[in-house]
């Protein structure tokens, strides 16, 4: 479903990737873990352009999309949480799931009746966010913005969704929360890419891993496998 | 006696600070999606004017000219987000700002070029007689521009708020990289705004025209005050302008009227020195305008 094939990107003069490639297939979830400021974040944003890849490619669904405009690669379904959340805080919490679904739904009039099964489908996930439906999204707690924003990413219906450090910051009973979550997607066949710092939680939800180190892929495989690795074990999972 | 005087000078001024308010709401329109607005909005206003007038002279019936003119408004915005705007925001300079203003300058000579130098009268079918209100006197052509101001600024701010292409907007404003992660594509919210901003010009000039009449420098010192007025307010307080657009028209024209009407723009240079030192984001507002 996604390809991405040995891709370099940056900031300037800064070469981040420098040749990553990683496959996630139909149905599949795949961590890509690493240590801080290995490249994760920004193979994400390779990947749904907001950051212009100098080199390789992406595959959405078969389709090369690198070098496209973000809002082009959304609507061809990609959907991308990113890190820090990202949630539109002055708009409302339904707004925020609405605009979700923006490239769906009609600009003008009837866009609310034409969501209510989707919005539907994020509140019984996430109960809170019903209550907090008319709250400024800037005011929620973290674990809440995060809700929202992989709400707001599972509006757009996607075909592959990026969820960067969806823990980051949050309470050790939160971030169980956010596994659930995950593992409640994985039932219904999501296909996603997953950022993680907890590594091991990461891979326990995981079909498939990748390691990043310093821009590359150093090493892929089965969880299972990967928990085997003495040298990935010894630097990532200690 | 003294009472009504004043009360008559704060409600003249306080309505032609509604246009300064109209105008002060299209920089926001702009900064609020690409924190840039446009130097030569003036011209703008200038432009649309003339234009409009100009379909009166062809024989259109008033009420035809008016959305003709907004339309050229709209027309013109679109053209500065072009020419001025998109390539040096792509390349995240400051460029538009130099270029706006030489796209207004060449507004002001074509406009000389085309329709000469000379103040020319607006016609209009709203009458000038004056109503008495409690001692004040108020013209139908003085509430029309009251009219014409709310309507436009509720109508926007509707849009804003009740369709998902206005809540895209909002969402560019609040977060251009997360809303393009959502489809919505930044450059074309920008396009938007600058439409916008370019149909909030020509509606201030149809509504000033008939009172101040039509001239290649009737809109200078409106857009200076308009300047003030989003300062003063902040650049991103709807609301806000309305206010201070009141509040800074009333000041003029009682300051004219005790001081002389050499005065008259006093107010709106002391209102934004002290706006500039005391709240440099607005009376109102969040966002910054360092950047301007
Ligand atoms: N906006 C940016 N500008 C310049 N350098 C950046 C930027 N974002 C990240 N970097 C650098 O790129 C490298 C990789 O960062 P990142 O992709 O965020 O890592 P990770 O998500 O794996 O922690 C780091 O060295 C970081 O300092
Ligand atoms: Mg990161």
């Amino acid at each position: 479903m996604l390809v991405v094939e040995n891709l370099y990107a940056g900031y300037g003069a800064s070469k981040v990737l420098t040749g990553a490639s990683l496959e996630v297939a139909q149905g599949r979830i795949v961590a890509l873990i690493g240590a801080n400021g290995a490249g994760k974040t920004t193979t994400m944003r390779a990947i749904s352009g907001m950051l212009k890849p100098d080199k390789g490619r992406v595959l959405l669904d078969g389709k090369p999309v690198q070098g496209q405009d973000a809002s082009r690669i959304a609507r061809l379904g990609l959907a991308h949480a990113p890190e820090g959340r990202k949630v539109f805080g002055p708009l409302s919490t339904e707004d925020n799931l609405l605009l979700g679904a923006y490239s769906r739904l009609p600009l003008f009039f009837g866009f609310r009746a034409r969501s209510i099964h989707d919005l539907e489908r994020v509140y019984d996930l996430f109960p809170l966010l019903r209550e907090r439906r008319l709250q400024a999204a800037g005011t929620l707690s973290g674990g809440e913005q995060q809700m929202l924003a992989i709400g707001r990413a599972l509006m757009a219906n996607p075909k592959v969704m990026l969820l960067d450090e969806p823990s980051m910051g949050l309470a050790p009973v939160i971030v169980q929360e956010v596994f659930n979550t995950i593992r409640r997607l994985k039932a219904d066949g999501i296909t996603l890419l997953l950022v993680e710092q907890f590594a091991k939680s990461a891979l326990e939800v995981s079909d498939y891993a990748y390691v990043m180190e310093r821009g590359r892929i150093v090493a892929e495989g089965a969880p299972a496998e990967l928990l085997k690795d003495k040298r990935v074990l010894a630097a990532y999972l200690g | 006696m003294d009472f009504i005087i004043i009360a008559q000078m704060v409600v003249s001024g306080a309505l032609m600070g509604l246009v300064y308010a109209l105008i002060a709401y299209g920089f926001q329109l702009t900064f609020s999606t690409s924190k840039s607005i446009n130097f030569g909005q003036g011209e703008l206003v200038m432009l649309s004017a003339f234009f409009s007038l100009t379909l009166l002279d062809w024989g259109a019936p008033f009420w035809l000219m008016v959305p003709g003119g907004l339309l050229f408004g709209v027309v013109l915005g679109l053209a500065v987000e072009r020419a001025g705007l998109r390539l040096a925001l792509e390349q995240k300079s400051e460029g538009w700002i130099l270029l706006t203003i030489i796209i207004g300058l060449l507004g002001f000579s074509a406009a000389e070029n085309i329709w000469g130098r000379d103040d020319r009268p607006f016609p209009t079918p709203i009458s000038s007689d004056a109503m008495q209100f409690f001692g004040v006197s108020i013209t139908p052509l003085e509430i029309s521009v009251a009219i014409g101001v709310f309507s436009l600024m509720g109508l926007i701010e509707l849009f804003k708020r009740k369709t998902l292409l206005g809540k895209a907007f909002e969402a560019v404003s609040a977060d251009r990289d997360a809303a393009e992660l959502m489809g919505i594509s930044a450059t074309r919210t920008v396009m938007l705004s600058y439409g916008l901003s370019g149909l909030v010009a020509a509606m201030a000039g149809i509504l000033v025209s008939p009172i101040t009449t039509v001239g290649p420098t009737m809109a200078s010192a409106l857009i200076l005050k308009a300047f003030s007025v989003a300062v003063v307010a902040g650049l991103d307080s709807g609301f806000g302008v309305v206010v201070v657009g009141i509040f800074l028209g009333a000041l003029e024209s009682l300051t004219s009227f005790y001081l002389g009407s050499g005065w008259r723009e006093a107010p709106g240079l002391i209102l934004l020195i002290l706006a500039l030192a005391v709240r440099p984001n607005g009376v109102f507002g969040k966002a910054t305008i360092r950047k301007v």
